[in-house]
């Protein structure tokens, strides 16, 4: 008897936690929407399906809790279900819960180091439009890289103003008055955030900028010969000329909100 | 801690980008319920193994769901008497041959239209073959997971020239013949008064939630695995793994099957590996992927004996091997 009765209630239950993941889930879209945390997870493209996304659950939650208000409960056997019942949606609620509890983070340099910061990050996707009409004091840090990758020849570049902005790095291979000037590239979602990066050369030693602080740095590009860590093996080092940055004035910026470039 | 915060973000991107694309793939295959009628769908199947299995590999297009969401469907045909060779085509062919996967497939690669025709041109292909090799065994019970097996046997173990005298079994007379008393009818009565009590809609709602909910369960798991991977595994060791193009091919087929990511978006996360790895070897992911995987295969287990995924398993790893190493050979 005490047995049935606690199966009952575990069967009044999952109705409920069917209604209240899908609630949670479409606020927890329409947070990320409205609060414009979506751009630290996907890129900008897929706002409107997040956002169209979010007003479906969050509709599917509300016309599911008001049918076990009225006690329509329809029995579906129709499905086979293959969890254990109220799994799937437990899950999915206790998700939606932390999600809307723990805010996203913008990813760091630790990650950077592990996913290999490079100056040749774009190459194997078609190169895009070459923009020469650019001025280089208006080139953003995606953008010189992206010129630099089109046309790799240093010393074509030397003497052009640079402002860029982005995130400290500090990588060991670099002599100790360069920074990693970084920023992560976006083509779909966090998942495939990639570094790119445009050595900086400062007057001072590169302790006084510590990592993952922000900067906006003005300067000229300098054609330089500087050590590079092999993509693959990572413990072999080679010489190589590169496009750097010679820094003139450097400004500390908070994090900015949307801290990546999108492809 | 920080770390851990990272797998949290990852996470949830993975979570956020997939979630449409789950809804949307809900949406149509419980929209299907109105559209199409499964009997009219069997009836209309070729009887020839190789047409069979074909067609099977092509049903994907009507029900676009990932490999999470086709082993009910395929479960679904079996129960309705689909040959088993049809259905392992349906199978292994739906979470790739279906509209919304080719459309995402499409916004990930869509500089690179190889990769898009290709993928789904070797899918196609290897479920056709695998296919056609289950059609060899006409005895459904030894390829079955036994009590899924029992479910049909009523009909399986009936043959044609037997007198319906002599059938085991509990019957019903009626109309001048006797109707097996078995799952198929009460099934057939169940859905019969489902039909009559509810409209079409509460059918259409109730089964949106309810594969809403199992296969959001399905992808909090999956996502949670592959961002776990990111972070914690430095891309270095998997770069490490695959140096050239065979090793290439192999490691991102390995990955492909720890990571077990919804077919509707595992080209997004494939583009992640596209600077650092061949277009052979994104093609063994984007097709190896959505066949096998650790999570698709606990889901198989609920319909195949342990033997029989294991060949299809060898079968399907060896031909993708094949195929995109002849295409990285070409391209």
């Amino acid at each position: 008897m005490r047995s049935s009765s606690v199966q009952n209630r575990k069967k009044n239950l999952f109705p409920w936690l069917e209604g209240l993941s899908l609630l949670a889930w479409g606020v927890l879209l329409l947070k990320y929407s409205f609060t414009g945390q979506y751009k630290l997870l996907i890129h900008p493209n897929y706002f409107s399906l997040v956002l169209g996304s979010g007003i479906v659950l969050l509709v599917l939650g509300i016309v599911k809790i008001k049918s076990i208000l009225n006690h329509r409960q329809p029995n579906n056997s129709e499905h086979i279900s293959l969890f254990p019942p109220g799994l799937g949606n437990s899950l999915l609620l206790i998700v939606a819960i932390a999600g809307l509890l723990i805010p996203p983070k913008v990813l760091t340099s630790q990650t950077a180091i592990k996913r290999g910061v490079g100056d040749l990050p774009l190459t194997t996707i078609q190169p895009q439009a070459f923009r020469t009409a650019s001025k280089p004091e208006e080139r953003s840090l995606i953008e010189w890289i992206r010129t630099i990758n089109a046309y790799p020849e240093p010393d074509a570049y030397s003497g052009q103003p640079a402002k860029i902005t982005g995130f400290v790095l500090h990588l060991s291979e670099l002599p100790d008055d360069y920074i990693m000037l970084s920023r992560f590239v976006i083509t779909c979602c966090a998942v495939d955030a990639y570094p790119i990066g445009i050595p900086v050369k400062l007057d001072t030693n590169r302790s006084n900028y510590p990592v993952d602080s922000w900067l906006t740095i003005e300067g000229m590009a300098i054609a330089e010969t500087l050590p590079v860590k092999d993509r693959i093996e990572t413990n072999t080092i080679t010489e190589k000329r590169s496009v750097a940055i010679k820094a003139q004035a450097i400004k500390t910026i908070p994090t900015p909100a949307d801290p990546y470039s999108y492809r | 801690m920080n770390q851990l915060h990272d797998a949290f973000t990852l996470f949830l991107s993975l979570l956020v980008e997939a979630m449409p694309f789950l809804l949307l793939g809900v949406l149509l295959s419980s929209s299907l319920l109105f559209l199409i009628s499964e009997k009219q769908l069997i009836a209309k199947l070729p009887k020839n193994p190789i047409l069979g299995s074909l067609a099977g590999s092509c049903i994907g297009f009507l029900f676009p769901v990932c490999e999470c969401g086709n082993v009910p469907v395929a479960r679904r045909l079996l129960l309705s008497r689909v040959p088993p060779s049809v259905a392992i085509s349906f199978l292994l062919a739906a979470p790739t041959i279906n509209p919304i996967v080719i459309w995402s497939t499409w916004i990930a690669f869509g500089d690179r239209p190889n990769i898009v025709i290709f993928r789904v041109l070797f899918s196609g292909a290897i479920a056709t073959i695998v296919g056609c090799v289950f059609s060899i065994q006409s005895d459904t019970r030894f390829l079955l997971q036994t009590s899924f097996a029992k479910r049909l046997q009523p009909v399986v173990s009936v043959t044609s020239n037997k007198s319906p005298l002599l059938q085991s079994g509990t019957f019903l007379l009626g109309a001048g013949k006797s109707i097996p008393f078995d799952d198929s009818l009460s099934r057939e009565i169940k859905s019969d008064k489902i039909r009559k009590s509810q409209s079409k809609w509460q059918l259409f709602f109730t089964n949106l939630l309810a594969e809403f909910s199992e296969l959001g369960g399905m992808l909090v798991f999956g996502s949670a695995i592959a961002a776990t991977i990111q972070v914690f595994v430095p891309r270095e060791i998997i770069l490490s793994l695959g140096q050239d193009t065979i090793t290439s091919i192999l490691a991102m087929m390995l990955l492909a099957a720890v990571v077990s990511i919804c077919s509707t978006v595992d080209s997004f996360f494939a583009l992640s590996f596209a600077a650092t790895f061949t277009s052979g070897s994104l093609l063994a992911f984007l097709v190896f992927g959505p066949t096998i995987d650790i999570k698709s295969v606990g889901l198989m287990a609920s319909i195949f004996k342990p033997k029989i995924i294991i060949y299809i398993f060898t079968l399907v790893a060896q031909l993708t091997f094949i195929f995109t190493l002849t295409y990285s050979y070409f391209f």
